[in-house]
Protein backbone atom coordinates (compact mmCIF):
# COMPACT_ATOMS: atom_id res chain seq x y z
CA UNK A 1 0.00 0.00 0.00
CA UNK A 2 1.66 3.14 -1.43
CA UNK A 3 2.10 6.10 1.54
CA UNK A 4 -0.26 8.13 -0.98
CA UNK A 5 -3.22 5.69 -1.11
CA UNK A 6 -3.19 5.92 3.01
CA UNK A 7 -3.03 9.66 3.12
CA UNK A 8 -6.16 9.73 0.36
CA UNK A 9 -7.77 6.90 2.98
CA UNK A 10 -7.44 9.67 5.25
CA UNK A 11 -7.98 12.15 4.13
CA UNK A 12 -11.43 10.89 2.87
CA UNK A 13 -12.46 9.89 6.08
CA UNK A 14 -11.47 13.11 8.16
CA UNK A 15 -12.94 15.63 5.77
CA UNK A 16 -16.81 16.57 6.27
CA UNK A 17 -18.60 15.16 3.52
CA UNK A 18 -19.95 18.22 1.49
CA UNK A 19 -23.90 18.68 2.17
CA UNK A 20 -26.35 19.16 0.57
CA UNK A 21 -29.03 21.47 1.79
CA UNK A 22 -30.22 21.51 5.31
CA UNK A 23 -32.70 18.70 6.26
CA UNK A 24 -35.59 19.24 8.22
CA UNK A 25 -34.86 17.68 11.50
CA UNK A 26 -37.67 15.88 13.06
CA UNK A 27 -36.72 14.56 16.70
CA UNK A 28 -39.03 11.94 17.14
CA UNK A 29 -40.32 9.52 20.33
CA UNK A 30 -39.24 6.37 19.71
CA UNK A 31 -42.37 4.51 19.75
CA UNK A 32 -42.40 6.29 16.03
CA UNK A 33 -39.83 4.21 14.69
CA UNK A 34 -41.99 1.76 12.98
CA UNK A 35 -44.53 3.95 12.33
CA UNK A 36 -42.43 7.70 10.16
CA UNK A 37 -39.92 6.27 8.10
CA UNK A 38 -42.12 5.84 5.26
CA UNK A 39 -44.42 9.00 5.67
CA UNK A 40 -41.40 11.05 5.52
CA UNK A 41 -40.52 8.91 2.37
CA UNK A 42 -44.30 10.27 1.48
CA UNK A 43 -43.42 13.36 2.84
CA UNK A 44 -40.96 14.41 0.59
CA UNK A 45 -42.07 13.12 -2.46
CA UNK A 46 -45.41 15.18 -1.89
CA UNK A 47 -43.48 18.35 -0.69
CA UNK A 48 -39.76 18.12 -1.91
CA UNK A 49 -38.79 18.51 1.69
CA UNK A 50 -36.30 15.80 2.66
CA UNK A 51 -37.00 15.39 6.37
CA UNK A 52 -34.60 13.45 8.97
CA UNK A 53 -36.15 11.89 11.94
CA UNK A 54 -34.00 10.94 15.07
CA UNK A 55 -35.46 8.46 17.38
CA UNK A 56 -34.93 8.73 21.09
CA UNK A 57 -36.97 8.47 24.18
CA UNK A 58 -39.00 11.69 24.69
CA UNK A 59 -37.24 12.74 27.67
CA UNK A 60 -33.90 12.70 26.08
CA UNK A 61 -35.31 14.85 22.97
CA UNK A 62 -36.24 17.22 25.30
CA UNK A 63 -32.99 17.18 27.28
CA UNK A 64 -31.29 17.53 23.89
CA UNK A 65 -33.64 20.47 22.70
CA UNK A 66 -32.88 22.64 26.24
CA UNK A 67 -29.56 22.21 25.47
CA UNK A 68 -29.37 23.71 22.00
CA UNK A 69 -30.38 20.39 19.52
CA UNK A 70 -30.51 21.35 16.23
CA UNK A 71 -34.17 20.39 15.41
CA UNK A 72 -36.62 21.81 14.33
CA UNK A 73 -39.83 19.68 14.71
CA UNK A 74 -40.44 17.78 18.08
CA UNK A 75 -42.93 14.64 17.74
CA UNK A 76 -43.41 13.36 21.34
CA UNK A 77 -44.76 10.41 23.08
CA UNK A 78 -46.78 12.61 25.17
CA UNK A 79 -47.91 15.89 25.86
CA UNK A 80 -46.30 16.63 29.12
CA UNK A 81 -42.10 16.48 27.19
CA UNK A 82 -43.83 19.30 24.54
CA UNK A 83 -45.07 21.74 27.36
CA UNK A 84 -42.26 21.28 29.00
CA UNK A 85 -40.34 23.22 26.14
CA UNK A 86 -43.70 25.70 25.83
CA UNK A 87 -42.90 26.82 29.30
CA UNK A 88 -39.48 27.10 28.78
CA UNK A 89 -40.12 29.17 25.40
CA UNK A 90 -38.04 27.00 23.25
CA UNK A 91 -40.61 25.90 21.59
CA UNK A 92 -44.20 26.77 20.38
CA UNK A 93 -47.61 25.62 18.21
CA UNK A 94 -47.89 28.55 16.47
CA UNK A 95 -50.18 28.21 13.76
CA UNK A 96 -52.86 26.24 16.12
CA UNK A 97 -55.65 27.31 17.77
CA UNK A 98 -53.77 27.70 20.93
CA UNK A 99 -49.96 28.26 20.54
CA UNK A 100 -49.22 26.83 24.15
CA UNK A 101 -50.63 23.79 24.02
CA UNK A 102 -48.87 21.23 21.86
CA UNK A 103 -50.92 19.86 19.05
CA UNK A 104 -51.59 16.43 19.71
CA UNK A 105 -51.17 14.44 15.86
CA UNK A 106 -52.12 11.00 17.56
CA UNK A 107 -53.26 8.69 20.83
CA UNK A 108 -51.32 5.52 21.84
CA UNK A 109 -52.55 2.29 22.87
CA UNK A 110 -51.75 0.19 25.59
CA UNK A 111 -51.56 -3.80 25.02
CA UNK A 112 -50.74 -6.77 26.69
CA UNK A 113 -48.42 -8.84 24.68
CA UNK A 114 -47.25 -12.31 24.87
CA UNK A 115 -45.44 -14.84 23.21
CA UNK A 116 -47.21 -17.38 21.16
CA UNK A 117 -45.39 -20.56 22.93
CA UNK A 118 -45.73 -19.40 26.70
CA UNK A 119 -47.72 -22.06 28.76
CA UNK A 120 -49.30 -19.08 30.52
CA UNK A 121 -52.80 -18.43 29.14
CA UNK A 122 -53.39 -16.44 26.20
CA UNK A 123 -53.40 -12.33 26.76
CA UNK A 124 -56.19 -11.19 28.98
CA UNK A 125 -56.79 -9.20 32.06
CA UNK A 126 -57.21 -12.32 33.25
CA UNK A 127 -53.27 -13.06 32.52
CA UNK A 128 -52.21 -9.77 35.04
CA UNK A 129 -54.60 -11.65 37.69
CA UNK A 130 -52.57 -15.55 37.31
CA UNK A 131 -50.00 -15.96 39.99
CA UNK A 132 -48.28 -18.24 37.55
CA UNK A 133 -47.03 -14.61 35.75
CA UNK A 134 -44.12 -14.28 37.26
CA UNK A 135 -42.43 -11.20 35.42
CA UNK A 136 -44.56 -8.72 33.72
CA UNK A 137 -42.28 -5.88 31.73
CA UNK A 138 -43.14 -2.73 31.54
CA UNK A 139 -41.41 0.81 30.40
CA UNK A 140 -40.14 3.22 33.15
CA UNK A 141 -43.47 5.08 34.73
CA UNK A 142 -41.34 8.25 34.96
CA UNK A 143 -40.77 9.21 32.11
CA UNK A 144 -42.06 6.79 29.23
CA UNK A 145 -45.95 7.49 28.59
CA UNK A 146 -46.66 3.98 28.28
CA UNK A 147 -44.90 2.77 31.03
CA UNK A 148 -47.05 5.48 32.87
CA UNK A 149 -50.23 4.37 31.22
CA UNK A 150 -49.22 0.87 32.64
CA UNK A 151 -49.12 2.04 35.88
CA UNK A 152 -52.18 3.74 35.84
CA UNK A 153 -54.39 0.65 34.27
CA UNK A 154 -52.35 -1.96 37.40
CA UNK A 155 -53.59 0.88 39.75
CA UNK A 156 -57.43 0.88 38.11
CA UNK A 157 -57.19 -2.71 38.27
CA UNK A 158 -56.15 -2.80 41.86
CA UNK A 159 -53.07 -5.04 41.05
CA UNK A 160 -50.42 -2.86 41.85
CA UNK A 161 -49.60 -4.01 44.91
CA UNK A 162 -49.54 -7.73 43.86
CA UNK A 163 -47.94 -7.42 40.88
CA UNK A 164 -45.09 -4.66 42.30
CA UNK A 165 -42.70 -7.33 42.96
CA UNK A 166 -42.93 -8.99 39.72
CA UNK A 167 -42.71 -5.79 37.56
CA UNK A 168 -39.47 -5.63 35.62
CA UNK A 169 -38.66 -1.72 34.34
CA UNK A 170 -37.56 -1.47 30.76
CA UNK A 171 -35.92 2.41 29.35
CA UNK A 172 -38.29 2.72 27.14
CA UNK A 173 -40.87 0.62 24.96
CA UNK A 174 -38.99 -0.99 22.91
CA UNK A 175 -37.18 -2.33 25.35
CA UNK A 176 -39.78 -3.53 27.25
CA UNK A 177 -40.77 -5.75 24.42
CA UNK A 178 -37.61 -7.03 23.96
CA UNK A 179 -37.50 -8.28 27.47
CA UNK A 180 -41.27 -10.26 26.22
CA UNK A 181 -39.99 -11.43 23.11
CA UNK A 182 -36.87 -12.92 23.89
CA UNK A 183 -39.00 -14.64 27.04
CA UNK A 184 -37.14 -13.51 29.93
CA UNK A 185 -40.75 -11.72 30.85
CA UNK A 186 -43.75 -13.90 30.87
CA UNK A 187 -45.78 -11.15 29.76
CA UNK A 188 -45.38 -7.14 28.82
CA UNK A 189 -47.59 -4.10 28.64
CA UNK A 190 -46.70 -2.67 25.50
CA UNK A 191 -47.33 -0.13 23.28
CA UNK A 192 -50.06 -1.24 19.95
CA UNK A 193 -47.45 0.16 17.48
CA UNK A 194 -44.70 -2.55 18.80
CA UNK A 195 -47.13 -5.04 18.78
CA UNK A 196 -47.95 -4.64 15.08
CA UNK A 197 -43.99 -4.43 13.96
CA UNK A 198 -43.55 -7.55 12.10
CA UNK A 199 -41.25 -9.42 14.22
CA UNK A 200 -43.97 -9.30 17.39
CA UNK A 201 -47.17 -9.91 15.28
CA UNK A 202 -45.13 -13.14 14.12
CA UNK A 203 -43.64 -13.86 17.74
CA UNK A 204 -46.90 -13.43 20.02
CA UNK A 205 -50.68 -12.00 20.45
CA UNK A 206 -52.01 -9.00 22.04
CA UNK A 207 -54.88 -8.28 24.06
CA UNK A 208 -55.83 -4.27 24.11
CA UNK A 209 -55.94 -2.54 27.75
CA UNK A 210 -59.66 -1.14 28.07
CA UNK A 211 -58.81 2.72 27.53
CA UNK A 212 -61.34 3.51 30.46
CA UNK A 213 -58.63 2.20 32.43
CA UNK A 214 -55.66 4.72 31.93
CA UNK A 215 -55.28 8.60 30.78
CA UNK A 216 -55.03 8.67 27.03
CA UNK A 217 -51.24 8.59 25.69
CA UNK A 218 -51.71 11.74 23.84
CA UNK A 219 -48.88 12.26 21.15
CA UNK A 220 -47.90 15.78 21.19
CA UNK A 221 -45.60 17.77 18.47
CA UNK A 222 -44.09 20.87 18.51
CA UNK A 223 -42.49 23.46 17.02
CA UNK A 224 -38.68 24.57 18.17
CA UNK A 225 -39.13 28.21 18.58
CA UNK A 226 -35.80 28.69 17.04
CA UNK A 227 -36.31 26.62 13.77
CA UNK A 228 -35.12 28.33 10.17
CA UNK A 229 -37.15 26.28 8.67
CA UNK A 230 -40.31 27.20 10.24
CA UNK A 231 -42.57 27.00 6.91
CA UNK A 232 -41.45 23.05 6.27
CA UNK A 233 -41.90 22.64 9.93
CA UNK A 234 -45.80 23.48 9.48
CA UNK A 235 -46.24 21.48 6.25
CA UNK A 236 -44.78 18.56 8.35
CA UNK A 237 -47.23 18.96 11.19
CA UNK A 238 -50.18 19.71 8.46
CA UNK A 239 -48.78 16.45 6.79
CA UNK A 240 -49.68 14.35 9.60
CA UNK A 241 -52.59 15.67 10.53
CA UNK A 242 -54.06 15.14 7.29
CA UNK A 243 -56.78 12.14 6.43
CA UNK A 244 -55.05 10.03 4.25
CA UNK A 245 -51.78 9.95 6.78
CA UNK A 246 -53.64 10.07 9.90
CA UNK A 247 -55.45 6.84 8.30
CA UNK A 248 -51.88 5.16 7.54
CA UNK A 249 -51.36 5.96 11.59
CA UNK A 250 -54.13 4.02 12.67
CA UNK A 251 -52.94 0.94 10.13
CA UNK A 252 -49.56 1.20 12.76
CA UNK A 253 -51.29 1.35 15.50
CA UNK A 254 -51.72 4.97 16.80
CA UNK A 255 -55.47 6.23 17.04
CA UNK A 256 -55.86 8.54 14.78
CA UNK A 257 -56.88 12.32 16.03
CA UNK A 258 -59.18 13.34 13.69
CA UNK B 1 -28.50 9.25 47.70
CA UNK B 2 -29.28 5.92 47.42
CA UNK B 3 -27.45 3.66 49.60
CA UNK B 4 -28.73 0.34 48.69
CA UNK B 5 -28.35 1.53 44.44
CA UNK B 6 -24.65 2.35 46.12
CA UNK B 7 -24.45 -1.04 48.06
CA UNK B 8 -25.00 -3.52 45.22
CA UNK B 9 -22.36 -1.64 43.06
CA UNK B 10 -19.95 -2.12 45.19
CA UNK B 11 -21.00 -5.65 46.14
CA UNK B 12 -21.34 -5.83 41.94
CA UNK B 13 -18.00 -4.62 41.27
CA UNK B 14 -16.71 -6.81 44.00
CA UNK B 15 -17.67 -10.32 42.69
CA UNK B 16 -16.82 -9.41 39.34
CA UNK B 17 -13.18 -8.54 40.20
CA UNK B 18 -12.34 -11.14 42.26
CA UNK B 19 -14.07 -13.47 39.66
CA UNK B 20 -12.21 -11.51 36.81
CA UNK B 21 -9.16 -12.15 37.97
CA UNK B 22 -9.74 -15.70 38.48
CA UNK B 23 -10.20 -15.69 34.65
CA UNK B 24 -7.59 -13.12 33.64
CA UNK B 25 -4.73 -14.41 35.42
CA UNK B 26 -4.84 -17.94 34.01
CA UNK B 27 -5.65 -16.06 30.72
CA UNK B 28 -2.88 -13.69 30.68
CA UNK B 29 -0.10 -16.15 31.94
CA UNK B 30 -0.98 -18.56 29.09
CA UNK B 31 -1.34 -15.93 26.17
CA UNK B 32 2.16 -14.47 26.99
CA UNK B 33 3.92 -18.24 28.45
CA UNK B 34 2.23 -20.39 25.96
CA UNK B 35 3.04 -21.60 22.05
CA UNK B 36 0.81 -21.01 19.21
CA UNK B 37 -0.82 -18.80 16.79
CA UNK B 38 -4.19 -20.02 18.22
CA UNK B 39 -2.48 -18.03 21.02
CA UNK B 40 -3.51 -14.87 19.11
CA UNK B 41 -7.35 -15.83 18.59
CA UNK B 42 -7.61 -16.20 22.24
CA UNK B 43 -6.53 -13.03 23.11
CA UNK B 44 -8.68 -11.53 20.27
CA UNK B 45 -11.43 -12.93 21.93
CA UNK B 46 -10.49 -11.93 25.27
CA UNK B 47 -10.46 -8.06 24.15
CA UNK B 48 -14.07 -8.34 21.62
CA UNK B 49 -16.46 -7.06 24.13
CA UNK B 50 -15.05 -3.53 24.10
CA UNK B 51 -15.88 -3.09 20.51
CA UNK B 52 -19.68 -3.93 21.08
CA UNK B 53 -21.92 -1.07 22.40
CA UNK B 54 -22.60 -2.43 25.80
CA UNK B 55 -26.79 -2.36 25.22
CA UNK B 56 -26.25 -4.55 21.91
CA UNK B 57 -23.89 -6.85 24.64
CA UNK B 58 -26.32 -6.64 26.74
CA UNK B 59 -29.31 -7.32 24.39
CA UNK B 60 -27.20 -10.66 23.29
CA UNK B 61 -26.48 -11.50 26.90
CA UNK B 62 -30.16 -11.45 27.63
CA UNK B 63 -31.29 -13.86 25.05
CA UNK B 64 -28.42 -15.98 25.63
CA UNK B 65 -29.12 -16.12 29.02
CA UNK B 66 -33.06 -16.28 28.22
CA UNK B 67 -35.33 -19.19 28.65
CA UNK B 68 -35.27 -19.49 24.92
CA UNK B 69 -31.98 -21.26 24.76
CA UNK B 70 -30.40 -24.35 26.06
CA UNK B 71 -27.73 -22.94 27.47
CA UNK B 72 -30.64 -20.05 29.09
CA UNK B 73 -32.23 -23.30 30.30
CA UNK B 74 -29.34 -24.96 31.91
CA UNK B 75 -28.17 -22.55 33.71
CA UNK B 76 -31.57 -21.49 35.09
CA UNK B 77 -32.40 -25.42 35.88
CA UNK B 78 -28.84 -25.37 38.08
CA UNK B 79 -29.18 -21.67 39.94
CA UNK B 80 -33.42 -22.41 40.26
CA UNK B 81 -34.16 -18.91 38.92
CA UNK B 82 -33.63 -17.14 35.00
CA UNK B 83 -30.20 -15.58 34.97
CA UNK B 84 -32.24 -12.38 33.41
CA UNK B 85 -33.36 -9.49 36.16
CA UNK B 86 -31.33 -11.21 39.10
CA UNK B 87 -27.95 -10.62 40.51
CA UNK B 88 -26.32 -13.15 39.12
CA UNK B 89 -27.29 -12.57 35.45
CA UNK B 90 -25.37 -8.97 36.03
CA UNK B 91 -22.01 -10.30 37.34
CA UNK B 92 -22.31 -12.57 34.48
CA UNK B 93 -22.74 -9.32 31.80
CA UNK B 94 -20.02 -7.52 34.14
CA UNK B 95 -17.42 -10.41 33.79
CA UNK B 96 -17.63 -10.67 29.91
CA UNK B 97 -17.95 -6.72 29.49
CA UNK B 98 -14.56 -6.07 31.95
CA UNK B 99 -12.99 -8.87 30.82
CA UNK B 100 -10.70 -6.80 28.59
CA UNK B 101 -9.76 -4.46 30.94
CA UNK B 102 -8.44 -7.56 33.21
CA UNK B 103 -6.73 -9.12 30.66
CA UNK B 104 -5.34 -6.60 28.98
CA UNK B 105 -3.16 -4.67 32.09
CA UNK B 106 -1.92 -8.34 32.61
CA UNK B 107 -0.87 -9.77 29.21
CA UNK B 108 1.42 -6.14 29.38
CA UNK B 109 2.32 -6.52 32.50
CA UNK B 110 3.86 -10.30 32.11
CA UNK B 111 5.24 -9.93 28.62
CA UNK B 112 7.44 -7.50 30.00
CA UNK B 113 8.81 -9.05 32.62
CA UNK B 114 12.52 -9.94 31.42
CA UNK B 115 12.40 -13.43 29.38
CA UNK B 116 15.47 -14.58 30.99
CA UNK B 117 14.04 -14.82 34.34
CA UNK B 118 11.57 -17.05 32.94
CA UNK B 119 13.35 -19.24 31.12
CA UNK B 120 15.38 -19.44 34.29
CA UNK B 121 12.62 -20.27 36.64
CA UNK B 122 11.92 -22.66 33.65
CA UNK B 123 15.25 -24.93 33.92
CA UNK B 124 15.30 -25.18 37.69
CA UNK B 125 12.01 -26.77 37.16
CA UNK B 126 8.97 -24.41 38.20
CA UNK B 127 5.74 -25.46 36.64
CA UNK B 128 3.21 -22.85 35.52
CA UNK B 129 1.73 -22.41 38.42
CA UNK B 130 5.15 -21.59 40.37
CA UNK B 131 6.02 -19.52 37.34
CA UNK B 132 2.94 -17.37 37.49
CA UNK B 133 2.41 -16.76 41.47
CA UNK B 134 6.16 -16.29 41.95
CA UNK B 135 7.84 -14.94 38.88
CA UNK B 136 5.18 -13.00 36.86
CA UNK B 137 3.12 -11.76 39.60
CA UNK B 138 5.01 -10.11 41.69
CA UNK B 139 7.04 -8.56 38.84
CA UNK B 140 3.82 -7.38 37.45
CA UNK B 141 2.65 -6.11 40.65
CA UNK B 142 1.41 -2.42 38.92
CA UNK B 143 -0.20 -4.07 36.16
CA UNK B 144 -2.03 -6.74 38.69
CA UNK B 145 -2.51 -3.34 40.41
CA UNK B 146 -4.00 -1.80 36.96
CA UNK B 147 -6.35 -4.50 36.30
CA UNK B 148 -8.48 -4.83 39.82
CA UNK B 149 -8.74 -0.98 39.81
CA UNK B 150 -9.72 -1.17 36.37
CA UNK B 151 -12.00 -4.01 36.65
CA UNK B 152 -13.66 -2.58 39.67
CA UNK B 153 -14.07 1.12 38.82
CA UNK B 154 -15.37 0.15 34.82
CA UNK B 155 -17.85 -2.14 36.69
CA UNK B 156 -18.84 0.37 38.93
CA UNK B 157 -19.77 2.75 35.62
CA UNK B 158 -20.97 -0.20 33.81
CA UNK B 159 -24.75 0.93 32.12
CA UNK B 160 -25.70 -0.21 29.01
CA UNK B 161 -25.42 -4.15 30.30
CA UNK B 162 -27.36 -3.68 33.68
CA UNK B 163 -29.60 -1.60 31.72
CA UNK B 164 -30.73 -4.64 29.17
CA UNK B 165 -30.08 -7.58 31.54
CA UNK B 166 -31.16 -6.01 34.81
CA UNK B 167 -34.89 -4.58 34.99
CA UNK B 168 -34.29 -2.08 37.03
CA UNK B 169 -35.04 -3.99 40.36
CA UNK B 170 -34.31 -2.35 43.47
CA UNK B 171 -31.74 -4.39 45.61
CA UNK B 172 -30.91 -6.82 43.14
CA UNK B 173 -30.12 -5.21 39.85
CA UNK B 174 -30.79 -1.52 40.55
CA UNK B 175 -27.18 -0.39 40.12
CA UNK B 176 -25.87 3.01 41.30
CA UNK B 177 -25.17 4.18 37.42
CA UNK B 178 -28.98 3.61 36.72
CA UNK B 179 -29.94 5.69 39.48
CA UNK B 180 -27.89 8.32 37.97
CA UNK B 181 -29.29 8.25 34.60
CA UNK B 182 -32.52 7.96 35.72
CA UNK B 183 -32.21 11.00 37.84
CA UNK B 184 -30.41 12.63 34.87
CA UNK B 185 -33.55 11.60 32.48
CA UNK B 186 -35.93 12.64 35.16
CA UNK B 187 -34.72 16.11 35.15
CA UNK B 188 -34.00 16.06 38.53
CA UNK B 189 -30.60 17.79 37.64
CA UNK B 190 -29.65 18.68 41.63
CA UNK B 191 -29.81 15.16 42.85
CA UNK B 192 -27.82 13.58 39.56
CA UNK B 193 -25.33 16.13 40.50
CA UNK B 194 -25.28 15.19 44.29
CA UNK B 195 -24.75 11.08 42.90
CA UNK B 196 -22.18 11.78 40.35
CA UNK B 197 -19.78 14.00 42.82
CA UNK B 198 -20.45 11.29 45.88
CA UNK B 199 -19.41 8.97 43.51
CA UNK B 200 -16.38 10.57 41.72
CA UNK B 201 -14.78 11.78 44.92
CA UNK B 202 -14.99 8.56 46.50
CA UNK B 203 -13.65 6.93 43.70
CA UNK B 204 -10.75 9.44 43.34
CA UNK B 205 -10.35 8.99 47.29
CA UNK B 206 -10.08 4.84 46.71
CA UNK B 207 -7.80 5.36 43.79
CA UNK B 208 -5.42 7.76 45.26
CA UNK B 209 -5.32 5.23 48.33
CA UNK B 210 -4.54 2.50 46.32
CA UNK B 211 -2.04 4.41 44.05
CA UNK B 212 -0.37 5.45 47.59
CA UNK B 213 -0.24 1.78 49.23
CA UNK B 214 1.31 0.66 46.01
CA UNK B 215 4.14 3.65 45.66
CA UNK B 216 4.99 2.47 49.06
CA UNK B 217 5.52 -0.97 48.41
CA UNK B 218 7.06 -0.75 45.33
CA UNK B 219 9.94 1.39 46.84
CA UNK B 220 10.22 -0.63 49.72
CA UNK B 221 10.35 -3.73 47.31
CA UNK B 222 13.05 -2.07 45.32
CA UNK B 223 15.31 -0.49 48.08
Amino acid sequence: MSKQFLAALFALLTLAPLSAQTPLRVAAAADLEPVLPPLLVQFEKNSGIHAEASYQASATLTTQIENGAPFDVFLSADLSFPKRLIDAGLADAAGSADSSTPITYARGTLVLWERKDSNLPPPSLDLLRSPALKRLAIANPDRAPYGRAAVAALHRLDLYDALKPRLVTAENIAQAAQFVDSANADAGLISLTSALTPRLSADGSYFVIPRDLYPPIEQGAVIVSNTKQRAAAHKLLDFLLSPAVQAELAKSGLTPVK
Amino acid sequence: MDWQAFVLSLRLATVTTAILLAIAVPLAALIVLGRGRWLAAVEALATLPMVLPPTVLGFFLLVLLGPRTAFGRGIAAMLGHPLAFSFDGLVVGSVIYSLPFAVQPLVAGFASVDTALVDAARLLGAGPVRLVSSILLPLARRSLLAAVVLSFLHTIGEFGVVLMLGGDIPGATRTLSIVLYDQVENFDYAAAGHTALLLLGLSALALAAVYATSQKRGRAGSA
